[in-house]
């Protein structure tokens, strides 16, 4: 029968691209083309994408009505955003937070338990580098719908982004704090595994991206000393920069170059995780 | 009609599989405990700047919460198959059930047990205590509310996943149904506007699951009581209805099953 | 009063099969079926098994013809009849999984109406009979296939059900499991008269379990007959493996009615066509010709028969 936690044993959750990828006589880098596979592979499914983009929509519309009800019962601004800078504020957050799918760190885990990352060993690709590629891809795509959904909602009912200059560095952004999100996920699996549950870890790494991370609401509105302890973790660069970028002003880049700085120690951390992954299943066996 | 006492008997066998998993269970548990703790964190930081929203405050909220905890406990912990009803048929569990002498409905909603919504169940009450002012009037608003409002969850999931008994699929139109109404009920029902607080009393019912039972403990009144009641029964016969319905079409082959 | 009586019953799916077009799974069987037989229902993939035994277990309304089983109408009188059958998914399971069986057979002995006492001792007679007493205490999850499946049919049998339907019991199951779990149907027809309906593609299951064998295909029957005359009746070749002492002679073996199906340095395979020579013939001309070291005349494999028959459509 099944193998506990881990799920059944076989084929692992991992769909990601062979690594031969010689496109039209010229050898692509396999990362680009587990990215561009990706990234097929969900615009090939059209319904699973749509489903993904309702419910950012749903969410969008309640946090909406949230928030112009706040604006309004403190006078039009809160913690210095206005009612329509809220509004944008959260479009960019959710879609930042929305992109990132939503079983990555159960479906990492699960792969490591049951040993499929082992067949991907042995490829001549580093294990980690592959996946986040191909993650990569399959959110980009989710991102930028997202945002063009929530753009377009966004400015019919609240008009421009208030801060221009600041919009145009949140894409870049929004693109990062993906990258992180995605980076951390694949580091935090490595709880998973000890804790034995992936599930568990995933909802309270949810958790964490959408409290300390600024999703739900900005930094701004913390206690001072929660605000110092978001500050510390990475977990604002995965949702709160973009949409700080998009609604606060004056704009920061230097968020950006935070944001970028975070990526390497998390990629970093994810490249741990995996390296001490493989080193367990080279002994242990798959 | 099946045996109370089966059905009570089944629940329990279910209660005791997810409890012999001790370390899973504190594990989901406590995860569970966790994220609702983060939710209320996340509410008092929001009223801690922002006083009232209209006319919710703090303390609505947070009453409001631990009734959408204790609905979720009962509705996705205690009769954890109901939003699964789709996939259980997908996977021929429905066949199973119907090979015994039991209610299908009934056997399937009891069969099975989810440990982490479980610690919702503990949450609820705990919060309700804690933040709502728990009065014996209060308390038993309270205990009726969340158990009207989890009838009212429960036939929404049941007649959704029925559609798979007559259309085929895994459930899937169940799933977006069931994360709607979760995310409305989750927000204070004064924040949304006509037309979406309309279709939470009709299309989506996320008005009951939270919103009028936090206005029948704040603001007792015999009508609300018996409309609440009248709601939940209402919709356990719809659901019932539908069901059965599904039931007769599935048993009549509208669906191919697994040959 | 027969176990199973079926007649002209037929299912037709509206449009919902593979091209959305209605589909005939079953067209027009009818059998009857005593009670204690031992019987086996096979059949290609698609062929109208599953359907079958779905309707005669209550499951799904035919869309025509009739069946009764133990006197009763199962599509309309379904809970009525499930208190005096017992059935079995292959791949399904009644137990619950982080539990020891015995508690799951406590819990369905209360679904069967059965007094706490009955289902106790009923639980230990199963065990004994069935040999996996020693199985009931550990959680299910730690149980494999084989095992796990051996305590699916202890509950499916607590209810002292009169028929026994099994569906595709022994599917992933490794070969001594099955093995295993077969001679344990059989016993529980012999020691408890159980009438035993088993479905399968597993020609093993046919050969091991059952006395009478039902084919079918393309929705209908096309063979019903006892095992032991379907080997006679389909195929009329006989095969004789034969070990020489020394390599026979170019010709000795190229004669009517005699194939040599394989050959390695002395020993042979022979295929025997009956209906051109006789088994008697054969042997008189090998044995008087060639020096013998060891011979034996086998059937052919059921394989073979089923084979053919699946070939021959109605």
């Amino acid at each position: 029968m099944t193998g506990g936690v881990w799920g059944p044993s076989g084929a692992g959750t991992f769909r990601g691209a062979p690594v031969s990828a010689a496109a039209g006589g010229h050898t692509v880098s396999p990362y680009a083309a587990a990215f561009a596979a990706a990234a097929g592979r969900v615009l090939r499914r059209p319904g699973e994408l749509a489903v993904r983009l309702l419910f950012y929509t749903v969410i969008l519309v309640v946090f909406a009505a949230l928030w112009s009800a706040a604006a309004a019962a403190t006078g039009g601004h809160v913690a210095g955003y206005s009612a329509a800078a809220l509004l944008w504020y959260v479009t960019v957050a959710e879609a930042a937070v929305v992109a990132t799918k939503p079983r990555l760190i159960e479906d990492i885990g699960v792969d490591i338990g049951t040993g499929a990352v082992a067949t991907e060993m042995l490829r001549p690709v580093s294990v980690l580098w592959l996946r986040l590629a191909s993650e990569l891809g399959e959110a980009a795509v989710r991102l930028a719908m997202a945002l063009a959904i929530g753009t377009a909602f966004t400015w019919a009912v609240g008009g421009a982004p208030p801060a221009r200059a600041g919009a145009l560095l949140a894409l870049p952004s929004a693109v990062l704090a993906v990258a992180a999100n995605l980076a951390a996920q694949h580091a935090f699996a490595g709880a998973a595994f000890w804790l034995s549950d992936a599930k568990a870890t995933w909802f309270l790494y949810q958790k964490l991206v959408f409290l300390l991370g600024g999703m739900l609401l900005p930094l701004q509105l913390f206690p001072a000393w929660l605000e110092r302890v978001a500050w510390v973790l990475p977990f604002w660069t995965m949702a709160y920069a973009p949409a700080r970028l998009t609604a606060g002003s004056p704009p920061q880049p230097w968020l950006l170059a935070a944001q970028a700085a975070w990526l390497v120690v998390l990629a970093g951390a994810a490249a741990v995780v995996f390296a001490a992954g493989e080193r367990h299943l080279e002994v242990a066996g798959g | 009609m099946t045996d109370v006492r089966v059905l009570l008997g089944t629940m329990r066998t279910a209660v005791v599989e997810a409890w012999s998993n001790r370390r899973s269970f504190w594990v989901q548990a406590s995860a569970m405990i966790l994220n609702d703790a983060a939710w209320v964190a996340f509410w008092a930081l929001f009223f801690h700047k922002i006083g009232q929203v209209r006319g919710w405050r703090s303390d609505q909220v947070m009453l409001m919460f631990a009734i959408l905890a204790t609905v979720t406990g009962i509705s996705m912990g205690l009769l954890s198959n109901a939003r699964k009803l789709g996939q259980l048929v997908a996977d021929g569990q429905l066949d199973t059930v119907l090979t015994l002498p039991v209610d299908p409905l009934a056997y399937l909603l009891v069969r099975r047990v989810d440990t982490a919504l479980l610690g919702d169940l503990a949450f609820g009450p705990l919060l309700f205590a804690v933040a709502a002012h728990p009065t014996p009037q209060r308390t038993a608003l309270y205990v009726l509310g969340a158990l009207t409002g989890s009838a009212v969850f429960v036939s929404f999931v049941v007649m959704l996943g029925s559609v798979t008994m007559v259309a085929g699929g895994r459930g899937e139109q169940a799933d977006l149904g069931f994360q709607a109404l979760l995310i409305l009920a989750s927000y204070p029902l004064d924040v949304f506007g006509g037309l979406t607080k309309l279709m939470m009393f009709t299309v989506i019912p996320a008005a009951f699951l939270t919103g009028v039972p936090v206005h029948l403990v704040d603001h007792f009144s015999w009508a609300t009581l018996a409309a609440m009641l009248g709601v939940a029964v209402g919709s356990m016969l719809l659901a019932g209805v539908v069901f059965r319905a599904g039931l007769r079409r599935y048993r009549s082959g509208a669906l191919w099953t697994r040959a | 009063m027969p176990a199973v009586e079926v007649d002209g019953l037929g299912k037709v799916f509206r449009g919902g099969g593979p091209r959305r077009r209605p589909v005939e799974a079953v067209r027009d069987i009818t059998f009857v079926v005593e009670p204690g037989e031992r019987v086996a229902y096979i059949g290609p993939n698609g062929a109208g098994k599953s359907t079958s035994i779905k309707m005669l277990t209550g499951i799904l309304h035919p869309t025509r013809g009739s069946a009764r089983v133990l006197g009763l109408t199962p599509w309309t009188q379904r809970r009525e009849l499930a208190r005096r059958i017992g059935v079995l998914f292959g791949q399904r399971s009644q137990l619950w999984f982080e539990l020891p069986p015995r508690q799951s057979f406590a819990l369905l002995g209360r679904i069967y109406g059965l007094d706490r006492r009955t289902t106790a001792a009923r639980v230990e007679e199963l065990g004994a009979l069935l040999d996996s007493g020693d199985l009931f205490d550990v959680p299910v999850r730690s149980l494999s296939l084989g095992q796990r499946m051996r305590c699916e049919l202890v509950a499916t049998m607590l209810h002292a059900p009169q028929v026994l339907f099994l569906d595709e019991p022994t599917i992933g199951m490794d070969l001594v499991a099955k093995q295993r779990f077969r001679e344990l149907v059989v016993w529980l027809n012999r020691e408890r008269q159980t009438t035993v309906f088993l479905t399968s593609h597993d020609v093993s299951d046919v050969e091991q379990v059952a006395r009478r064998v039902i084919v079918i295909n393309g929705g209908t029957i096309i063979y019903d007959d006892r095992v032991a005359a379907m080997r006679r009746s389909v195929l009329s070749t006989k095969l004789i493996e034969v070990r020489f002492e020394e390599p026979p002679a170019g010709g000795s073996l190229d004669f009517d009615g005699l194939r040599v199906l394989r050959e390695s340095g002395t020993e042979y395979k022979l295929v025997v066509d009956t209906r051109r020579r006789s088994i008697r013939d054969v042997l008189d001309t090998l044995l008087d010709t060639e020096r013998v070291a060891d011979i034996s005349v086998v059937d052919p494999p059921l394989e073979d028969v089923i084979a053919r028959i699946y070939g021959a459509q109605p």
